[in-house]
């Protein structure tokens, strides 16, 4: 290789990863000013504008967490997180699996209905969803609020896995099938570890959707009790004042455990946006 | 899989424990927004229950837009509140009269000598009542309770007053004073004579507002309209009688102009929001501010020893009084559909009520809406208050201007901060708008 190639090479090497280094940048600084405001004091929080703060005030997380009775609001979103992402997962895995294998009247249309929803944004439909669950007595309750979760999270679940159902060889079904498998033995035992990078991309998506929501929990909860981790958050919101160390404090502990299931599962994350998204 | 299903059965254990609270009859909820509020209100509603034995509920949903969202679905479910706050304009408002959901108070409020009505200020009140032929088609009454007032006004920093040689007991009273005290600052900080910066460069901000937000441009040009021209000239041009190419009209464009000249206006007035104004008024680097009467909160929670006063913009003219804007900070509702109605309007009376109008000023920083409290919360809550005698607000004139004529003088008064257009040509360039909508509206 002459030197100018070489040249050329190392030049456009050193370009893209200036380029990637500034993107990583301006991704990783919100979080750092994040975690280092909430040292910080509601004074320096503007005044000292360091990443590592000239005193650490500790007791910013303690008062986050005592003053807010954010341990009650935690257990509640770790609930409804992992009775959503299940409930998820288990329907829209099974949907997307008929969807894509099964010979069925009305499939496509079915199909086509699901994917519109994704398209409704979601306050389009809390009122009719309120009116439903009102209906139903399940207002006010932990059960009304995850089903109503599960059904807003299903349409893109179902479209992410239907995708990789599609690429699924047939033969995998037929040797299961001589093995003497069921649909929903075939469903548990060869489409379900197959797809899963799709289902982590799946359980990643919903369970940042579920940690983060608070609107229609809003909405439907009239008991402070059942409300999720959000509701903390918003008291240290003000009218006109936001307390931001402590609202940073709060963030940086809401932040971990998405950040922990984000690593564990990254490695099939990438793999399933992947295939599942690009094709 | 497995893993998830055991964390899901232990989920469906725990929730089948989460079961909402019953309330008894006699409880008293209240539904509101406000986040600053809820230990005073909480507090309050202790000593209620002390008092008489009722135990009042306040629940907190915050953001107030999501607050306005549960409050919509509620009345799809019939499930609103013993008490609650219609937050919007009063169109919004009325709608919730309309549909049964909201109780006359005018009942309550004329018993013994109307006393109830006569402690708030008129225009307090103003904002939570339907006149006679009022546009909305509700029937005359008074539907809400002002918990709180509102007025925006100036500011001064005292201390910074000191430190140019001025009276720090004496703000600007003519909008000359005004623009003098901003060549002073434009002089100290080109090094000029002023105490205690030796001759030095001060880096001084005159004034700071939050001038990107449109609102707040329209409320300062408002309030210099009423004063050179009077209410009833304003009234005629929204009606499309007086052009805004008007002399009045163009004097009132140039207050912009002349306070850029004088160098009084902060680099950047146009793209600054208003809370970076209120930091560097808090911080003592601007020595006046345009604002409302909730930075008293704020400057409070900012710097605590910052040592400012309020007052009304300096008049340019004599022919009308200064007026601002003002009116109803907060509201409460009472559910017609209540079980407990009569508890509810019990509870918002003895809220109203000077005690605990002062307690709640005191703790929350907010104007009382009790106009017989002034004594009883600190001197600068005090000067916001008193200031209602000169407060306006458009909601309450009657008529209303097309927002895009709104739009284009407000965007037109940034344009002439900016050296980009003059008074006259931005007159010329809104009275075009206002042709063209009225031309609009006729067809």
């Amino acid at each position: 290789m002459s030197i100018y190639h070489k040249a050329k090479k190392t030049t456009i090497n050193t370009l893209i990863h200036l380029f990637l280094l500034a993107v990583a940048i301006t991704c990783i600084y919100p979080l750092l000013w994040m975690v280092a405001s909430s040292f910080k004091t509601q004074e320096t929080i503007f005044s000292d504008i360091s990443i590592i703060p000239r005193h650490l005030h500790f007791e910013n997380y303690y008062l986050a967490v005592s003053n807010s009775d954010f341990g009650r609001y935690f257990l509640n979103s770790t609930i409804y997180t992992v009775s959503v992402v299940f409930g998820i997962v288990v329907v829209s895995s099974m949907a997307a699996y008929a969807f894509s294998r099964l010979r069925f009247p009305g499939r496509n249309i079915l199909f086509i209905i699901f994917i519109a929803a994704m398209m409704i944004p979601m306050p389009g439909g809390f009122v009719p969803l309120y009116v439903l669950l009102n209906k139903l007595h399940l207002r006010d309750t932990a059960f009304g609020y995850i089903l109503a979760m599960i059904s807003m999270g299903l349409a893109t679940s179902i479209f992410i896995l239907k995708t990789f159902f599609d690429k699924m060889p047939k033969e995998l079904e037929d040797a299961a099938r001589i093995d003497g498998c069921s649909k929903l033995g075939i469903w548990w035992h060869v489409a379900i570890p197959f797809a899963k990078p799709a289902l982590a991309v799946v359980v990643v998506f919903n369970a940042l959707n579920v940690w983060n929501e608070y609107v229609l929990a809003l909405i439907i909860f009239d008991s402070k009790n059942l409300m999720p981790l959000q509701r903390a958050l918003m008291m240290f919101r003000g009218e006109f004042l936001t307390n931001y160390p402590l609202l940073m404090a709060g963030l940086t502990i809401t932040a971990l455990p998405i950040i922990i299931v984000y690593i564990f599962m990254q490695k099939y994350i990438v793999k399933g946006v992947a295939s599942s998204v690009l094709g | 899989m497995k893993f998830l299903g055991t964390l899901f059965t232990v989920c469906l254990i725990l929730i089948s424990g989460c079961s909402p609270k019953i309330d008894s009859s006699k409880v008293v909820t209240v539904w509101h927004w406000m986040t600053d509020r809820e230990p005073a209100f909480k507090e309050l509603a202790k000593r209620y229950e002390a008092k008489t034995g009722i135990k009042v509920n306040f629940e907190l949903y915050a953001p107030s837009d999501a607050y306005s969202q549960k409050v919509r679905s509620a009345v799809q479910g019939a499930n609103l509140p013993d008490i609650f706050g219609i937050l919007g304009e009063k169109r919004d408002f009325s709608s919730f009269v309309k549909a049964g959901f909201v109780l006359d108070l005018t009942p309550y409020m004329l018993e013994n000598n109307a006393k109830w009505k006569n402690s708030f200020f008129v225009k307090a009140l103003a904002v939570n009542e339907f006149t006679d032929g009022n546009s909305y088609g509700v029937k005359t009454g008074i539907y809400g309770v002002p918990v709180d007032i509102m007025t925006i006004q100036m500011v001064y920093n005292k201390s910074l007053f000191k430190q140019l040689g001025l009276n720090p007991n004496h703000p600007p009273q003519t909008f000359d004073e005004l623009l003098e005290i901003g060549r002073k600052i434009s002089a100290t900080n080109r090094g000029g004579p002023a105490k205690d910066y030796g001759g030095k460069a001060a880096n001084l901000q005159g004034f700071v507002s939050g001038w990107s937000e449109l609102w707040m441009i329209d409320c300062f040009a408002s309030n210099y309209a009423f004063n050179i021209m009077g209410k009833d000239k304003i009234i005629a041009t929204i009606k499309g009688q007086v052009p805004y190419t008007d002399p009045d009209w163009i004097k009132v464009l140039s207050i912009f102009r002349q306070m850029r000249e004088s160098g009084i206006l902060i680099e950047g007035l146009v793209t600054m929001i208003n809370k970076t104004a209120e930091q560097l008024f808090a911080n003592g680097k601007a020595v006046f501010a345009f604002n409302g009467s909730w930075c008293v909160n704020v400057y409070q929670r900012m710097n605590p020893e910052l040592d400012y006063a309020a007052f009304l913009p300096p008049k340019t003219s004599d022919s009308y009084p200064m007026s601002i804007w003002g009116g109803a900070g907060s509201s409460f509702v009472v559910n017609a559909r209540s079980k407990n109605k009569q508890e509810a309007v019990n509870f918002l009376k003895w809220l109203t009520e000077l005690n605990q109008q002062a307690y709640l000023s005191r703790v929350t920083n907010n104007l009382p809406a009790n106009r017989e409290c002034l004594d009883k919360v600190p001197p600068i809550l005090a000067q916001f208050s008193r200031a209602m005698d000169n407060a306006t607000h458009p909601n309450a004139w009657g008529v209303s201007e097309f927002p895009i004529v709104i739009e284009a003088f407000d965007k037109g008064v940034q344009a002439i901060i900016l050296r980009e257009k003059t008074p006259e040509q931005v007159a010329f360039e809104v009275q075009k708008v206002k042709e063209r909508e009225l031309f609009k509206k006729r067809q």
